[in-house]
């Protein structure tokens, strides 16, 4: 636009008057109008209304400038920081994992560890230098750690300057996302100081070798560009300066106009004469577009580097520097993952023209210019996005912040996310499905799931699937997905039955009989058995582990319903709940997530805690916000859990979970139910380990029957994804009202282990059984004689 | 043992469970003492709320052990989070085994906490 720039030079005179340069010029136009050239002097009137219009435009435009520049800048959005990993000796680390982590935080492998962010790794040693991290509750400082995996375990850790041992040692945990507004700009803000020197020459050599001489606009880059531009009969060329570019980009709109043109050269010369040449390069930093990532603009040199070479800015070496400042061009056109030469000629055009203008020697930019391109790899651990669980730790900040400061405050915020779990999650639903549609014949495609992994004690969500596709931002079943939980039901209405040890016990005989009830319309409800029959009378246990549905709905109406649905509360479970029947066998509609929830009070022994995905949240200077502490409330007794996580152990052993020994050995004692609703629309396992909490479901989109039961469906996604996690055995302490006595497993009558058939099994101490079987029968000790009235 | 004398039979015995793994109550370990000592540092300097967050992050690494939840349920107390220090002895007891002193220390917690 050759003309637009001629008219900006004549602008710039104006606004530049309080200048000497300006003054002088205007001087020397009143001598030579006193010559007699009266014409002149109409002439010279004009140019100084033309001056006093422009002079109050200026000042105009000087306050538009002072607003944005000194006000808030960007809107800057919240980051989202998955858990740190804790390294100490004796945690569970796998070389693979710990290879991914440091991989996920960007740093590089090398022989020898000489810096910051470098491991290295020798057999089953590593050594690595952390990067300093900010926490909320204050600063892991940098450390070089020298640290061995043998078993599967840390056995050593130590300080890899003095070789003392560390005691623990947080890593910086990876970012998985941010919360970005509805414009989609997404940034990392950096500092001037933070802006290394050699993408500051970088930015002089390609952009704007005078940045530092000129006064926001520059006259020999105009005229040298609008040469180049007649001679071509295109514009081939731009004399922009960096401030020109900035104003473009922050004040104005991308047409092309003369005026807009006018106003940019204008606002460039008040910008630069307001404000210092550092703090407008701080501000260009942070405010150019430099990519594209889906529906995400990368703005800034800070969020760039993460996003090519997942690296803080100031770790980046100069040829990459020099392909950041290359994408300024055109970030798409030379998109180093689309255009991997276009970009590799760029960037080598970026160095020489550093090495023409003297800020590197020759010998430096032909050795830069030698490197690979360097871009990180998307799709490991933290440039893998998971949106299910982002989606989540977003409807729980909801509750408590206005969206605009998610979107614009540059919160940090730290979740709960394991991104191991999760990217083990993610790839046993995806084969686990396939393997699921295969083996039993279904359409490919047609199942879907959702899992939700959870940290049994403290409540902590570990990782969330929303369904196969784990990259994909959809319909996130785990939350949204409410479907009737079947037998899932079934330990609520045991454990209230064994909360009254007085009534019950593991052994206490449940009818198993066909069952007919009639709702006030005249309905009749009649239930069956998975297998069609009545088993008639049955041990409490075996009830559920077979999952009983005639000796459930029984022993749920003699417990009453009223008082089963006041403990589904208890526990956690919020959504209106309707106290019928048909409640016992599961009509209840629950997402796997809230599934969770309940089950998280069977795993912790019956205590609650609310789940959660964020642990912390702190401003952009650091300072904590908000905690989402630890909190627990007792809602049930530990002995009466105890008896029933024992009955759900033997669900695994020799009940309806058994095909969990299909991916986990016997020795390995798992706690765990299944569930399936009518016509085989849900299958449904929740069950737990002693560090692992895990809800699946499998099932159809559009509620057709999927033609799997929770054993043949659930289970096996629970059982792959579990197998994967390697999880510790349960480990259920007995508490100390607990007891152990040897029964006959038929009649549930007091027996000794010398006894054919006899089990030891566990009762509450004082509601132990009293009648004797045969066995023990005939040695009666004395004193007994109440006994006799059982016999 | 049931305690109205009504029978005695010797050959009734109130076992351990089975299958008790070994980590079960484990001494623990070096991380965790290090964040212990942590936490109590910052108790002692009226830091409650770092206090806290050390010992969720030692409760992280071994969640199966009673003196953190213990010592959890102190500071809550100490912050007049009562029901909540109340539950937390609860489950520092749950986990308590043979321990009669930690037993003692969570009944008399939970005691003022619900006073």
């Amino acid at each position: 636009m050759p003309p637009a720039k001629k008219k900006t030079v004549r602008k710039k005179k104006a606004v530049a008057r309080k200048k000497t340069v300006g003054r002088k010029r205007g001087a020397a136009k009143k001598k030579r109008a006193r010559r007699g050239f009266p014409w002149l002097k109409w002439f010279v009137g004009l140019v100084l209304l033309a001056m006093l219009v422009v002079g109050g435009y200026s000042l105009y435009l000087s306050q538009v400038v002072r607003i944005k520049f000194e006000g808030k800048r960007w809107a800057v959005p919240a980051r989202v920081y998955a858990r740190p990993l804790e390294l100490y000796t004796g945690a569970n680390l796998t070389p693979a994992r710990l290879q991914a982590e440091l991989q996920a935080l960007g740093y590089r492998k090398v022989k020898q560890v000489k810096g910051v962010a470098q491991w290295s790794q020798s057999g089953s040693r590593f050594v690595f230098h952390t990067r300093e991290f900010l926490f909320w509750d204050g600063v892991e400082p940098a450390h070089k750690v020298d640290l061995r995996i043998s078993g599967n375990t840390v056995s050593a850790l130590k300080d890899g300057v003095s070789g003392k041992p560390l005691d623990v040692l947080r890593l910086e945990p990876p970012e998985i996302g941010s919360i970005y507004p509805s414009h989609k700009e997404d940034r990392v803000l950096v500092r001037r100081d933070e802006i290394p020197d050699h993408l500051v020459a970088a930015l002089l050599a390609a952009e704007d070798r005078a940045y530092f001489h000129h006064h926001g606009i520059n006259i020999y880059s105009i005229a040298r560009a609008l040469v180049a531009n007649v001679k071509a009969g295109r514009t081939v060329q731009g004399g922009s300066t960096l401030t020109q570019q900035l104003v473009k980009n922050f004040f104005l709109t991308p047409e092309r106009s003369l005026w807009r043109k006018a106003n940019e050269a204008l606002m460039a010369i008040i910008l630069d004469a307001r404000y210092d040449k550092d703090e407008i390069l701080e501000a260009y930093a942070n405010e150019v577009f430099l990519g594209q990532d889906g529906d995400r603009a990368i703005h800034g040199f800070g969020l760039a580097a993460y996003y090519y070479f997942n690296r803080p800015l100031q770790e980046l070496n100069l040829s990459e520097t020099a392909l950041l400042v290359g994408l300024l061009k055109g970030a798409s056109y030379y998109n180093p993952r689309a255009h991997p030469q276009r970009a590799l000629k760029r960037r080598n055009l970026v160095l020489q023209l550093m090495a023409d203008q003297g800020f590197i020697d020759e010998e430096l930019a032909r050795t830069a210019m030698r490197q690979p391109l360097g871009i990180g790899e998307k799709g490991r651990l933290s440039s893998a996005r998971h949106p299910a669980f982002i989606d989540l730790v977003r409807r729980q900040l909801q509750r408590d912040y206005q969206e605009e400061d998610l979107t614009s405050e540059g919160l940090r915020i730290f979740t709960t996310l394991d991104p191991w779990a999760q990217q083990l999650l993610d790839k046993q639903i995806a084969s686990g499905l396939a393997s699921l549609e295969k083996r039993r014949k279904l359409p490919a495609g047609s199942l879907q799931a959702a899992m939700v992994l959870v940290s049994p004690q403290g409540g902590e969500i570990r990782a969330l699937s929303g369904g196969r596709e784990a990259g994909f931002a959809g319909f996130n079943r785990a939350l949204d997905a409410v479907r009737p939980i079947g037998s899932l039901i079934k330990p609520v209405i045991y454990l209230l039955a064994l909360s009254r040890p007085d009534e019950y016990s593991l052994v206490t005989l449940l009818e198993d009989e066909p069952v007919r009830l009639e709702d006030a319309k005249g309905r009749i409800w009649a239930p069956k058995n998975y297998d069609r029959k009545a088993h008639g009378l049955v041990p409490l246990h075996t009830a559920l582990a077979k999952s009983y549905n005639l000796a459930t709905v029984h022993l749920g109406l003699s417990l009453g319903i009223e008082n089963v649905v006041s403990l589904l509360r208890k526990m956690g479970v919020r959504r209106p709940l309707r106290p019928l029947p048909s409640l016992l066998l599961g009509a209840v509609s629950l997402s796997p997530l809230e599934v969770a929830q309940f089950y998280q009070v069977l795993a912790s022994g019956g205590f609650r805690s609310p789940l959660r995905a964020i642990r912390e949240i702190v401003d952009s200077q650091g300072r904590p916000l908000q905690r989402y502490p630890l909190e627990i409330t007792q809602v049930a007794e530990p002995g009466p859990v105890y008896l029933l996580n024992r009955n759900l152990v033997e669900v695994t052993r020799v009940g309806t979970g058994r095909g969990i020994r299909n991916y986990l050995p016997e020795s390995l004692e798992v706690a765990g139910k299944t569930g399936t609703t009518d016509e085989l629309r849900d299958s449904w396992f929740a069950g737990f380990s002693g560090d692992w909490l895990a809800v699946a479901w499998v099932g159809r989109d559009d509620n057709k029957p999927a033609g799997l039961t929770g054993s043949s469906g659930a289970l096996v996604l629970w059982g792959r994804v579990m197998k994967a996690l390697k999880p510790q055995p349960l480990g259920l302490l007995p508490p100390e009202d607990i007891v152990y006595i040897w029964v006959d497993p038929q009649t549930g009558y007091l027996s000794a282990e010398h006894c054919e058939g006899a089990i030891a099994m566990p009762f509450i101490r004082g509601y132990e059984p009293r009648l004797r079987s045969d066995c023990l029968g005939e040695e009666r000790p004395p004193g007994s004689f109440l006994e006799h009235w059982f016999d | 043992m049931p305690s109205s004398g009504r029978y005695q039979p010797p050959e009734i015995i109130a076992y351990r469970e089975p299958v008790t793994p070994s980590h079960a109550r484990p001494a623990p370990g070096r991380a965790v003492r290090a964040l212990m000592a942590r936490a109590a540092q910052q108790e002692q300097a009226g830091e409650l709320v770092a206090a806290a967050g050390s010992l969720e992050r030692a409760l992280r690494i071994e969640p199966k052990n009673p003196e953190l939840w213990n010592r959890l349920a102190h500071v809550r107390y100490k912050q007049k989070q009562y029901s909540l220090a109340a539950s937390l002895a609860a489950k520092s007891n749950s986990f308590a085994g043979q321990d009669p002193a930690l037993r003692a220390d969570n009944d008399a917690l939970i005691g003022r906490a619900r006073y």
